[in-house]
């Protein structure tokens, strides 16, 4: 579904990804997980065309888009639950939905019934049904990261990319927000993410990459990942081994 | 008081088209951080096409004033789109921060001296395509096309907000001036947007020429003021408010033909611009603008 091979990226002169690799298959939830300024944002971002790589391939469908400008790459079929999550802040929360759904309503993408998904996101996303006519900017940090995912799904797009979704939330809405990932997990949609809280990443993905200065340094199965005694030092905080 | 309701109604008039100017400002600002400092050249190419088509030089009337009106907006969109492409697109891809600034001023005088060549000099008078005849209203005289140009005003802006609340294309440009990398990630061409909002901008201006245009004289220099004015309405209501605009238009409009009349016409601009910079000392975002807050 989604290939990266070779990436390399950076901002101006910096280069930060230095050969970047990994797969992603479809109907799987592959995570990236690795330490403050390990590179796991500007990969996503070099993946959606937030910043153009400086080379490597990102295959998605089988189609280079690598270099693309990001709405081509999510036209393409790839949708983004960016960091600190960007929702339309002076709009209300169902013009966020709509949004999503952008490249259905131009023809870019498979129309389908825009209303009936977007009445589904609300169902999946109690939170955001209360709100719906609130403006976005108003919810708090929680409900605009349910928003952020929210958006990305209404685009019905092929793979997902999440990055940080539990980022700066109050622990009992990172649970929600796993619990959200397994249940999209379960519907068969295809994920990428991101996190750093490793450990409860792991427990939701097939695959994990380990990301360290900007390359992959370790990847294998999730469980597997989960045991390993480096992983678990470094990233898990040695949590498994009691 | 009869005479002071005449000039206020003169002034809303007047208030009206510097309102629907800033409008324009706020337009491409809204999307892009950028703005066309030619806007009032803008107007006055709107006015001066509007003149050719629908008025008596070169050969014409060649159509009716109520026809001319959406060619004219067409030919606006098309300057517009000139504007973007030739003076702000390359500035802001390379990272230029101000080069928009100077460029879009250069264009603004290079569509003035190409307008005198062809319009010549001097101001020519547009055909009223009402009767001139004014009316009276609680004593005040007032003329029909005052009527027409605040009318006109309130729907093109009017117009404009429904396009942005209700269609799908309409929510882009929103979005784009909400957080132009987000809309991108949604599959929205932020470039393009960017270039309608120019488009729209300067239509909208040239709706404003054609609309002001048999209130006043024709030519030229017609739109320099006038943008600038507009400039300040924009300032003093908010670079991202339409209310901003209208209330910026209306005090401005409204304390210019008051000034001229009871102080001296040598000082109708003086109280506009004090006002601005007293709003700039106060309130800089402007009487209604907003100062975004970011949730991190």
């Amino acid at each position: 579904m989604l290939t990266i091979n070779g990436l390399y990226a950076g901002y101006g002169k910096v280069e930060v990804l230095h050969g970047i690799s990994l797969e992603v298959p479809k109907g799987k939830v592959v995570t990236l997980i690795g330490s403050n300024g390990a590179g796991k944002t500007t990969t996503m971002r070099a993946i959606c065309g937030m910043i153009k790589p400086k080379s490597g391939d990102v295959q998605l469908n089988g189609k280079n888009v690598a270099g693309l400008d990001s709405h081509r790459i999510a036209r393409a079929g790839l949708a983004h639950s960016p960091e600190g999550r960007r929702v339309f802040s002076t709009m209300s929360v169902r013009d966020n939905l709509t949004l999503g759904a952008f490249p259905r309503f131009t023809g870019a993408r498979p129309k389908g019934d825009i209303k009936a998904d977007l009445e589904k996101s609300l169902e999946l996303f109690p939170r955001l049904k209360e709100r719906q006519d609130q403006l976005a900017g108003t919810l708090s940090g929680g409900e605009q990261q349910m928003l952020a995912m929210a958006r990305a799904l209404m685009m019905n797009p092929d793979v997902i990319l999440l990055d940080e979704p539990s980022m700066g939330l109050a622990p009992i809405l990172v649970e929600e927000v796993f619990r959200i990932i397994l249940r999209l997990k379960a519907e068969g949609i295809t994920m990428l993410l991101v996190e750093q809280f490793a450990a409860a990443a792991l427990n939701v993905a097939d695959y994990g990459y380990v990301m360290e200065n900007g390359r992959i340094s370790l990847h294998g199965a999730a469980d597997k990942l989960k045991n390993d005694p480096a992983v678990n030092e470094a990233y898990l905080g040695g949590a498994n081994k009691h | 008081m009869d005479i002071f309701l005449q000039l206020t109604f003169s002034g809303i008039a007047l208030g009206m088209i510097y309102a629907v100017i800033a409008f324009g400002y706020q337009l491409t600002f809204a999307t892009s951080g950028t703005l066309n400092f030619g806007q009032g050249e803008a107007l006055m190419l709107g006015a001066l096409v509007g003149l050719s088509l629908a008025g008596n030089v070169m050969g014409g009337p060649y159509i009716n004033y109520w026809l001319m009106i959406p060619l004219v907006m067409l030919f606006g969109a098309l300057h517009g789109v000139v504007v973007e492409r030739i003076g702000v697109q390359p500035s802001v891809k390379t990272k230029n921060e101000f080069g928009w600034i100077m460029s879009t001023i250069a264009l603004a005088i290079i569509f003035k001296n190409v307008a005198e060549n062809i319009w010549g000099k001097d101001d020519i008078t547009f055909p009223s395509p009402v009767s001139t005849a004014p009316f009276e209203i609680f004593g005040a005289r007032v003329q029909i096309m005052q009527v027409i140009v605040v009318v006109g005003a309130l729907a093109i802006m009017l117009a404009v907000e429904m396009f942005n609340r209700k269609s799908i294309y309409g929510k882009a440009v929103v979005a784009t001036a909400n957080d132009s990398d987000a809309a991108g990630l949604m599959g929205i061409n932020t470039a393009q947007v960017v270039t309608f909002s120019y488009a729209l901008s300067s239509a909208t201006a040239a709706f404003a020429g054609v609309l002001v245009a048999p209130l006043t004289l024709t030519g030229s220099t017609m739109g320099t003021a006038l943008g600038l004015k507009a400039f300040a309405v924009a300032i003093i209501g908010g670079l991202t408010s339409g209310v901003g605009a209208i209330v910026g238009g209306l005090i401005l409009g409204i304390a210019e033909t008051l000034t001229g009349y009871y102080i001296s016409t040598g000082y109708k601009e003086v109280p506009g611009l004090l006002l601005l910079l007293l709003v700039l000392a106060i309130k800089p975002s402007g009487l209604f603008g907003k100062t975004t807050i970011k949730k991190v």
